[in-house]
């Protein structure tokens, strides 16, 4: 082959071709950050970082940091569910995590998100809502939910999905008394077993997610933002400690055999026995 | 066994399919699809002018816009048009147009479960109307796995949904299969399924999901059938003068 | 995938997005140069087969070895050489600025006109009617009209369309009028004196003695889309007979 007229730098070569630049890694098993195809990135949780939530954590999978917390709140219930309370995510994409979001109402993706996991809450059946209910009829708890993106890299989904359930395992309510029409929660003293209460989680669904890149269907785990952009398509695999799953979805690229697919939820079962162990630890 | 809804006898019967292509007279293309009680409408704009904002230099723009059957368009509608617009993104050979706008708006005309099924056959008839140039076509089906029986039931009706232990929406291509001559068509176990876009939520295996999908595919190919039929009628009326 | 078979050539063959043409059937009749030419609808894929991208009835003719399918649609993609009707929408010192119906406005060089020279060039106005033809188009940049015959200069009919009525119809429809024998004008030429010019955009410009006529006549070409030849008879008849 002739030499060729002129040269790139690698990272000129990158600005101009990113899906070439990335294909010369993934040819060779590797990916730019160099981690292997089917790599997670080094994840970290911490529980309980907000001292005024009844429950919080913050989830950290390599660039991508999720802060969650969550506040309990009385309200009347609905009518047609008088002894049900409310569990209410939200996961919020602000500018402060990147420059690709715009002040303003929530982006597509946030509200995407958003629905993804009110969806695996509630289909599930994560929380009994009937355990939210202090008085029939007059008083439930409402859990607010809030996960909020600080340093977007990728992969939201799998990052909001184990704060909010890590949050939702360290949730301390303060017991409620109901005395005709009033309600009071005890307050002083630090929070017991005996003045509080914690949720009775049925199970604790986490995700993986997998990018699709190529024609040829290139699997990466954990895909950070760069390659997000230009993969093609993501599956999400949601499965809970028994391996039983608890969600899946794959959006995007052209079709993706049966194969591909089970080699995903192998990888996924995998990679969330991980993530919960790593949740267990701290 | 006979269904909830008493029409069907069979777990993986499909309710009765009804479509209707070029029923709007401003739009360029529009269709209409139901699964028995569960209706659809669709529209399609373009390629025409898009927003600069949105212009994109070397394929034309994709915008999906859903509509519920009551009220303002609310978090769930805005997640189907982000699965709507990126299963379509692939199928639609938008590098023929570029700097336009390709606009889509899928309006529910009637909910009686299998919604996100029901819109995605419709919008592929309306795009097939609408001649925008499309790499293959689609065809979607959801079905469920019973609480009690633990059957899996296909094309579920809003009754049935509401008894789901897990739900699963699946949209296939018309190339997915990969049979290589039509004499292997006997051995159905081998035919290899590849999905365009899948949706599953509840609780449920992975020899489920598995058999979920397989299950789809299979009724996906009718549906796939009457997309040629509905076109091929329509086709016909248009070209009765010259042939006749 | 649904392959095609070539053997009965009375039925309509019709393709969906996704089926591919069968490589014994693109070679069966290609000469000594195995040339393909392939029209619109169709479009090679990554995998190396030709496939269908529009819903249609597939054609072919030997001479050439040419395929497409024949399809219809209601939004208009500029072509080179087609004529067509357009609505001036803006000008400036060198152009015209046509509405064509299609993703953007099409340019028209104020000296693409017969005889047209920098003193002496016509003046049209924003809402004039133009029949044109596309003297460039391409997917990257705006089409280009002209409204002359670009081999000999002359206007050839092209040029402003005055009075009469215009109405939108399907770019399949209007392809079909074009055809000298097209049922629904030849009946409509037996009653009544009218004149047309068809836009390959699905523009239809109509005029005659009287708005009555118009009218009439308009609805008798919007009515035919659908219509078989027998029906097509009655409802002209009944439309004339109204009269």
């Amino acid at each position: 082959m002739a030499t060729p007229a002129f040269t790139f730098t690698p990272s000129t070569f990158q600005k101009l071709h990113p899906a070439e630049f990335f294909r010369r890694f993934t040819t060779e098993g590797v990916r730019p950050d160099g981690r292997l195809l089917d790599a997670f990135r080094p994840t970290t949780v911490h529980h309980g970082v907000i001292s005024t939530a009844n429950g919080s954590a913050m989830v950290r999978i390599g660039g991508t940091t999720v802060v969650c917390g969550v506040k309990a709140e009385v309200a009347e219930p609905k009518l047609d569910a008088p002894d049900q309370g409310y569990l209410v995510p939200n996961v919020e994409l602000s500018p402060m995590c990147s420059s690709k979001f715009r002040p303003g109402p929530p982006s597509e993706q946030a509200q995407a998100v958003s629905e993804a996991i009110n969806r695996v809450l509630k289909e599930s059946k994560v929380l009994d809502l009937k355990d939210l209910c202090i008085e029939e009829g007059k008083a439930v708890w409402v859990l607010y939910v809030d996960a909020v993106c600080v340093a977007y890299d990728g992969n939201i989904f799998d990052a909001a999905l184990a704060a909010i359930m890590a949050a939702l395992k360290n949730v301390r309510i303060r017991k409620p008394t109901y005395q005709e029409g009033t309600i009071k929660v005890s307050g002083g003293s630090t929070a017991t077993d005996e003045n509080s209460f914690t949720l009775n989680l049925a199970r604790t669904p986490l995700s993986a997610t997998f990018a699709i890149f190529d024609t040829t269907l290139t699997i990466l785990a954990d895909p950070n933002v760069t390659e997000e952009t230009i993969s093609d398509g993501q599956i999400s695999i949601a499965l809970d400690e028994t391996g039983q799953l608890c969600g899946v979805t794959k959006i995007g690229a052209s079709s993706c055999s049966q194969s591909v697919m089970r080699d995903c939820v192998q990888s996924a079962k995998k990679r969330t026995q991980q993530l919960r162990d790593i949740m267990n630890q701290q | 066994m006979s269904r909830l809804d008493r029409t069907r006898t069979s777990a993986h019967q499909l309710r009765p399919f009804f479509s209707s292509q070029n029923l709007l007279n401003r739009a360029d293309g529009s269709a209409q699809f139901d699964f028995g009680e569960s209706s659809v409408m669709c529209s399609v704009i373009g390629p025409a002018e898009v927003k600069l904002r949105d212009e994109k230099l070397d394929k034309a723009t994709l915008e999906v816009v859903v509509r519920p059957l009551v009220g303002l368009p609310g978090i769930k509608d805005k997640a189907r048009e982000q699965a709507i617009r990126e299963t379509l993104e692939p199928l639609v050979l938008s590098g023929l147009h570029p700097r336009t706008g390709i606009q889509i708006v899928v309006q529910t005309m009637k909910d009686d479960g299998s919604i996100l099924a029901t819109a995605f056959n419709a919008t592929i008839l309306a795009l097939l109307d609408a001649g925008i140039p499309l790499k293959s076509i689609l065809g979607a089906v959801t079905c469920i796995v019973d609480s009690e029986t633990n059957q899996i039931l296909l094309d579920p009706t809003t009754q049935e949904l509401a008894n789901a232990k897990s739900t699963h929406t699946f949209v296939f291509d018309n190339k997915s299969s990969i049979t290589s001559s039509p004499e292997n068509k006997d051995q159905e176990e081998a035919v290899e399924v590849a999905t365009l876009y899948s949706d599953s939520t509840g609780l449920f295996s992975e020899e489920e999901y598995f058999e979920c999908a397989q299950i789809c595919y299979k009724a996906v190919q009718a549906v796939h059938g009457f997309i040629r039929t509905a076109v091929q009628k329509k086709l016909e009326k248009e070209q009765q003068q010259i042939h006749s | 995938m649904a392959s095609i078979t070539t053997e009965e050539e009375s039925k309509l063959l019709i393709v969906l997005p996704g089926d591919q043409l069968p490589e014994s059937g693109l070679m069966e009749d290609s000469s000594a140069a195995h040339r393909l030419t392939l029209g619109p609808g169709l479009a090679p894929m990554d995998d190396d087969s030709i496939t269908a991208v529009k819903a249609g009835i597939l054609k072919h003719n030997a001479v050439g070895n040419r395929w497409w399918v024949e399809s219809n649609q209601r939004r208009y993609v500029a072509a080179q050489g087609e004529s067509i009707i357009g609505v001036v929408t803006g000008k400036s010192a060198e152009h015209y600025k046509v509405d064509i119906g299609a993703s953007q406005p099409a340019l028209l060089g104020v000296l693409a006109f017969e005889g047209a020279t920098k003193r002496n060039k016509p003046n049209h106005n924003i809402g004039d009617l133009l029949y044109c033809r596309v003297s460039m188009a391409n997917k990257d940049m705006e089409a280009e009209l002209e409204c002359m015959n670009p081999t000999t200069g002359k206007a050839d009919g092209y040029g402003e369309l005055k009075g009469g009525f215009v109405i939108k119809i399907s770019l399949g429809l209007a392809r079909r009028l074009l055809d000298p024998k097209n049922l629904v004008l030849r009946l409509l030429g037996q009653h009544i004196p009218f004149e047309m010019a068809v836009g390959t955009n699905g523009k239809v410009w109509v005029n005659s003695a009287s708005a009555q006529h118009t009218i009439l006549i308009c609805n008798a070409i919007r009515n035919s889309e659908y219509l078989n030849s027998a029906e097509c008879g009655a409802m002209v008849k009944s439309l004339v007979e109204k009269m």
